[in-house]
């Protein structure tokens, strides 16, 4: 274009501004349909910035680009390309065309393309990241992106697929918009996360979701078949599964408050156990606040012996009692369990017993939480002495398990003798002021714990003070080993009298 | 360690307290740890110093020092503990509410379960005696039913009445408690409820306070640490820009001390400038003067010149006009020449093919030739092949027939050896001995004997006077035949071993170690031989010339000792190694010219004169067998190359040798011995001259004596006859008979 502008400026003194039109205007011509992909944003701003001055300076000449102005206003057509991008954008719910498009067009189609096209054109066609980010921001206000692995297209399938699971009613919503979804988002969704799970509308009068629903009209109604929606087809389907976090509960009830909504039936549990066992990309499992009895986690468990890939099990806020921590106890050496979470049950003594028998020889658990359990003395000692052995545990969580001094005699020998546990949480005990004093005598033994919470357990400010001080210490030496991990030895050779001198 | 460490920090004296206080951050610090215990190292000893002699202002200068050494490390260091203490704290902050909820959670759990229990025993309270009331009930329905009075019935109606009032109130009472207790539960509930939403409003409360103070301490933390950077940097930059005023300071100084020393120079150069020109202007005027008077030379030189060249002009001109006349004539000339170079170059190209034809010719001729040639050689090879052939035959024949010549030779000389005895025995009377003459032994065609390489001698001499050794009285002369007699045997032995054992140096060391199992006189052989191959010897005469040699040596050494000797021996000297090697080379020829007599007694006789010399070989000191033997060598060199024509030679037979044997098988019997033959047979001449004369005579003699007979017998017969006694007279009285 701007070739034109010149030859015209160069041709006008001698030719009339017809010729000179003519001319720019086959150029203008060429020049459109030639260099196809030449920025339109460039184009206007030059005879713009000629126009101008010249308009400004003098009429004469004015007159003189006045007659060039048809030329410049051809760069107000809009190209082919740009029509031609215009109309795959407006079209492309019908022909979707994108592949066969250069490189800095697709982008640009990208850039345009609604966010309320359906999916199955769009869900194995765009792996555009900004597209979906679009699409993402439309829907939810809030994004973590980072919770599903930095994809937004991730996040979009997950988010989509866990809104859809949410509000399926059994036996209501039809199962094929799920099983129909299945094909699109095979691939990109790795998590499935389920805070809650509607039962079935026992009236057939109500359209409405079970959290609008007549709690008064359907607790006399009793019926056995309170299942919910069985995830079997949904997991098989889903090929890069790796976490399950369900749910099975009604969010947002208030008053309207009922048992029947927080049903884990046997069925369920049945159909959930088959499901999980099929899945063998599985790596996190988590079922907590679903009223899991011994019964149910039993069920679970044994579908999960020997799973391939299990790391993390966390069925915390549940019932489990003894059997049940029997049940998992079996399960850490039939796996590779890493993380196991029994947070708020109830397992007792003999529970913790068996977990600790597990414990003494196990090679994979990093870490076990046992918080808000009633384990006492009887497991916690249990628990101490499958310590002394275990070479791999780093977390243990005992807080509010009603343990008490003898646990703590024991645990300061195995602070003294462990070296891998690096946290470990005593809070809400009855450790008592000698538990504490020995505890700080395990302390002084210890160069690796780095955390160890004993709030609100009976001990004495001044010895949880200096255990504070040991564990400052240790997170000093820790943190000079991660920064040069040759020097490991000289570090503790030279902390070591330091310690002693501060 | 820690604790209790901090204890003892606490309780003894506040200055250690600080000091330890400034040592746990460097010792904390991301320096590497040497740094680190090199610092900590440095602290103790400083405490040290400080318990010992209590000053504090050491400290403070090193503090400060360290202090600048690394101020914005220090607020890093700073900053970080404080952002983790507050880390720290806000999750404790925040995590209390867990806690706390936690641990009301949990002795909630514990009263929940003491009411329980509670509840449980007295609902197990309330079934027993609910059961106990109802089982009175029961049987006393039993006893109701027995009672037939209707009063009674009614009594006991009413009283069952009112135990089942009673019992039924109970158990309303208990409901009603329970619905009570569930009705302050739920109320609970709501409570807990709303302590929930509480607790989780302060919790959102601290965490959002926890996030602003902790931004907030971050971004100040960053303002602290960015000011300390910012002070370290504008004191970098300060002390970096003194240091830079200095450096600026030092170069201007510099370049003004320069500038006065150019200054200085310059004016040095400009007064050597003007020295120089004066003179260069006084050089000037000189010159000049003498150059204008060598131009006036010159100009004078340039007449004299133009002159010549006016007359050298004229005569040019002369000349070209005689040149130009000379050109004409060369130019006819050239034609001239031109022709006759065409014509010889016709020539030439006839000569060219002609040559060609003849290089074929030639070429085609050597062909032929060489064809021939081979022809011949082949030819010449089948003679040759005949040739030898033919030599072999003709050797065989010649052999043949000096066998036979031989044999008839013997023959006669048998004869006339028989005759000999026989006249000797038989006609002089004398004693007849067989004269014994080489020749006579001789079988064959004389050829020279072949000479015996140095070892073989060796070889034998060793082996036999070993044997020698053994039997003394074997004859010496008999085996020893081919040794030249001047040298005795055990002269010979002797410098052999002495050569052998002086001379080791030319065995191998391999040769060495091989021998060494070997007996002595293997041993001696082989040490030799190896000695005598690395010297050059090969042959018998070689040999003779080494032995001879050392004696001479010793001779010569001897006689230059004592300067008494003979001038024989001088002469024998003076002949040196080539005369000694001339006679050796003789030896044999002289021998055969020489009958056996004269031979012997001249062998004799020069055996005698060696005898006469002192044979002690061990005379010769083992020092001296070195130098010897390096003079031998020296001298064996010349003779080597003049025996090799001799060589040739032997292999054609010599002729020389054939009249000899056959003169002197002629000469076997001696001249006086024919003259005796001769004189003996004149008389034996003339004796049968009288003996034939005799038997002639006899012969007659007989003849007549028949005659007679038979004249006798005629005479008888002619007597007896009647005739006779007819005739007249008879014969018989003429003739007397005489009787024998």
């Amino acid at each position: 274009m701007q070739d034109t502008v010149t030859t015209s400026a160069l041709l006008d003194p001698s030719h009339s501004s017809v010729s000179t039109q003519d001319k720019s205007s086959t150029g203008g011509h060429t020049s459109s349909t030639g260099p196809q992909p030449s920025k339109p944003s460039s184009i206007t701003p030059v005879p713009a910035k000629s126009r101008n001055p010249n308009s400004g300076a003098n009429f004469r000449r004015m007159r003189r680009i006045i007659a060039e102005d048809p030329e410049w206003s051809l760069a107000i057509v809009p190209l082919l390309t740009e029509l031609c991008i215009q109309h795959i954008i407006k079209n492309f719910h019908r022909n979707p065309i994108l592949k066969q498009l250069l490189p800095e067009h697709q982008q640009k189609v990208l850039n345009h393309l609604s966010p309320d096209l359906p999916l199955a054109v769009t869900a194995n066609l765009i792996d555009d990241e900004n597209y979906w980010l679009r699409c993402c921001m439309q829907r939810w206000p809030v994004c973590h992106v980072a919770e599903h692995g930095g994809s937004w297209k991730r996040m979009f399938f997950e988010r989509h697929l866990e809104n859809l699971l949410k509000h399926f009613i059994p036996g209501t919503t039809d199962p094929a918009v799920i099983l129909d979804l299945l094909p699109l988002c095979r691939n990109y969704v790795r998590r499935v996360h389920v805070d809650q799970f509607l039962p079935p509308v026992r009236l057939p009068a109500q359209p409405q979701t079970g959290d609008q629903s007549d709690s008064g009209s359907e607790g006399e109604m009793e019926e056995p078949a309170v299942d919910h929606y069985q995830l079997g087809d949904l997991v098989a389907g889903l090929s890069h599964l790796e976490e399950l976090d369900l749910v099975y509960g009604v969010k947002d009830c208030g008053m309207n408050f009922e048992w029947n909504l927080f049903l884990f039936t046997y069925r369920d549990c049945h159909s959930l156990a088959a499901t999980i066992k099929a899945c063998h990309t599985l790596k996190i499992f988590k079922l907590t606040q679903s009223k899991v009895d011994d019964e149910k986690a039993r069920i679970i468990i044994r579908s999960l012996l020997d799973h391939p890939v299990l790391e993390e099990l966390d069925l915390s806020h549940n019932l489990i009692g003894d059997r049940g921590a029997r049940g998992a106890a079996k399960l850490l050496n039939h796996s590779r369990l890493r993380v196991l979470n029994l947070a708020n049950n109830q397992v007792r003594g003999p529970g913790a017993q068996s977990l600790a028998h597990a414990l003494a020889h196990n090679t994979n658990l990093v870490s076990l939480n046992l918080r808000l359990n009633c384990i006492e003395d009887e497991g916690g000692q249990a628990l101490a002495h499958a310590l002394q052995t275990n070479k791999c545990l780093t977390t243990l969580h005992l807080g509010g398990n009603e343990l008490s001094e003898p646990t703590a005699t024991l645990l300061s020998q195995v602070l003294a003798i462990n070296t891998t546990l690096t946290s470990i949480n005593l809070s809400c005990n009855h450790i008592g002021l000698d538990g504490g004093k020995q505890l700080l005598e395990g302390m002084s033994d210890n160069k690796t714990l780095l955390e160890f919470d004993l709030r609100l357990s009976d001990v004495a400010q001044e010895s949880e003070y200096l255990i504070g001080q040991a564990l400052y210490a240790n997170r000093e030496a820790a943190r000079q080993r991660a920064l040069n991990p040759s020097h490991f030895m000289s570090t503790i050779t030279a902390s070591g009298p330091e310690n002693s001198v501060g | 360690m820690n604790p209790p460490g901090s204890l003892e920090g606490l309780e003894p004296n506040v200055d250690e307290h600080l000091s330890t206080q400034i040592l746990e951050p460097s010792v904390h610090s991301d320096n590497p740890q040497e740094r680190i215990q090199a610092r900590r190292l440095r602290i103790a000893a400083r405490l040290e110093a400080r318990r010992r002699e209590a000053l504090g202002e050491y400290l403070d200068g090193k503090k400060e020092s360290e202090e600048d050494q690394s101020k914005s490390y220090k607020q890093k260091e700073e900053s970080r503990l404080k952002l983790a203490k507050l880390l720290l704290c806000g999750t404790e902050l925040v995590t209390n509410i867990q806690v706390a909820i936690d641990i009301r959670e949990t002795h909630r759990r514990v009263e929940e379960d003491d009411i329980k229990r509670q509840r449980i025993e007295k609902l197990e309270n309330e079934v027993k005696t609910s059961q106990d009331k109802f089982d009175e009930i029961t049987s006393k329905w039993e006893e109701g039913k027995q009672k037939r009075i209707p009063q009674e019935l009614w009594e006991m109606l009413n009283t069952q009445q009112l135990h089942c009032a009673g019992l039924l109130e109970d158990k309303n009472k208990l409901i009603s408690e329970l619905q009570q207790e569930l009705k302050t539960k739920d109320d609970q509930y709501v409570k807990d409820l709303k302590k929930q939403s509480d607790d989780i409003c302060l919790l959102l409360e601290r965490m959002e306070e926890q996030v602003k103070n902790v931004m907030k301490t971050f971004r100040e933390e960053l303002y602290h640490i960015e000011k300390a950077f910012e002070v370290e940097r504008q004191e970098l930059l300060a002390s970096n820009r003194k240091k830079w005023e200095r450096a600026l300071q030092a170069h201007n100084a510099k370049e003004l001390e320069y500038l006065s020393n150019r200054m200085k120079k310059v004016e040095d150069y400009e007064k050597q400038l003007n020295k120089q020109r004066i003179w260069d202007c006084e050089e000037y005027n000189m010159i000049k003067i003498k150059l204008e008077q060598d131009v006036q030379i010159l100009e004078q030189q340039l007449q004299q010149r133009k002159a010549v060249y006016l007359l050298n002009q004229e005569k040019l001109e002369y000349n070209l006009q005689v040149l130009k006349k000379r050109d004409e004539e060369s130019m006819v000339i050239k034609s001239q020449q031109k022709r006759k170079i065409n014509r010889l170059h016709d020539t030439l190209n006839n000569l060219r093919s002609k040559y060609a034809k003849q290089i074929k010719q030639f070429q085609e001729e050597n062909q032929s030739l060489t064809l021939e040639y081979k022809r011949l050689v082949m030819q010449f090879k089948e003679l040759q092949k005949a040739m030898s052939h033919f030599a072999l035959i003709d050797d065989e024949k010649f052999r043949e027939i000096w066998l036979m010549n031989e044999e008839e030779a013997k023959d006669l000389i048998a004869r006339a050896f028989d005759v000999d005895r026989i006249i000797h025995t038989h006609h002089l009377g004398l004693p007849w001995t067989a004269p014994d003459f080489w020749f006579l032994k001789n079988v064959g065609p004389i050829s020279r004997q072949p000479q015996k390489s140095a070892t073989q001698i060796v070889e034998e001499m060793l082996l036999r006077t070993e044997e020698e050794e053994a039997e003394e009285a074997a004859s010496e002369s008999e085996s020893y035949l081919d040794l030249p007699k001047q040298i005795s045997e055990e002269t010979t032995k002797r410098i052999l071993t002495l050569l052998c054992d002086e001379s080791g140096f030319l065995i191998e060391s391999k040769l060495l170690s091989l021998l060494l199992p070997l007996e002595q006189s293997e041993c001696y052989l082989l040490r030799l031989d190896a000695i005598f191959s690395a010297l050059g010897i090969e042959s018998e005469d070689d040999l003779y010339k080494l032995v001879n040699f050392f004696l001479q040596y010793r001779a010569h050494h001897l006689s230059s000792s004592l300067q008494s000797k003979p001038c024989s021996q001088a002469s024998v000297e003076a002949s040196g190694v080539e005369g000694t090697s001339m006679e050796s080379e003789l030896e044999p020829a002289k021998r055969t010219e020489m009958e056996g007599e004269k031979e012997e007694s001249l062998v004799e006789g020069e055996k005698e004169e060696e005898e006469e010399t002192p044979p002690s070989p061990w005379v010769i000191h083992p020092n001296d067998v070195l130098k010897i033997l390096e003079a031998f060598v020296m001298g064996l060199k010349k003779p080597r190359e003049s025996r090799a024509l001799l060589r040739v030679q032997k292999s054609v037979r010599s002729n020389s040798k054939d009249s000899e044997y056959w003169q002197a098988l002629t000469m076997v019997i001696p001249p006086s011995r024919l003259n005796l033959w001769d004189a003996l047979y004149t008389a034996l001449e003339k004796y049968h001259l009288v003996l034939t004369q005799r038997a002639k005579l006899l012969l007659e003699n007989s003849s007549l004596e028949q005659q007679n007979t038979e004249l006798q017998a005629l005479l008888q017969q002619y007597l007896t006859s009647k005739i006779n006694s007819e005739l007249q007279v008879p014969p018989t009285r003429v003739l007397r008979i005489p009787t024998i």
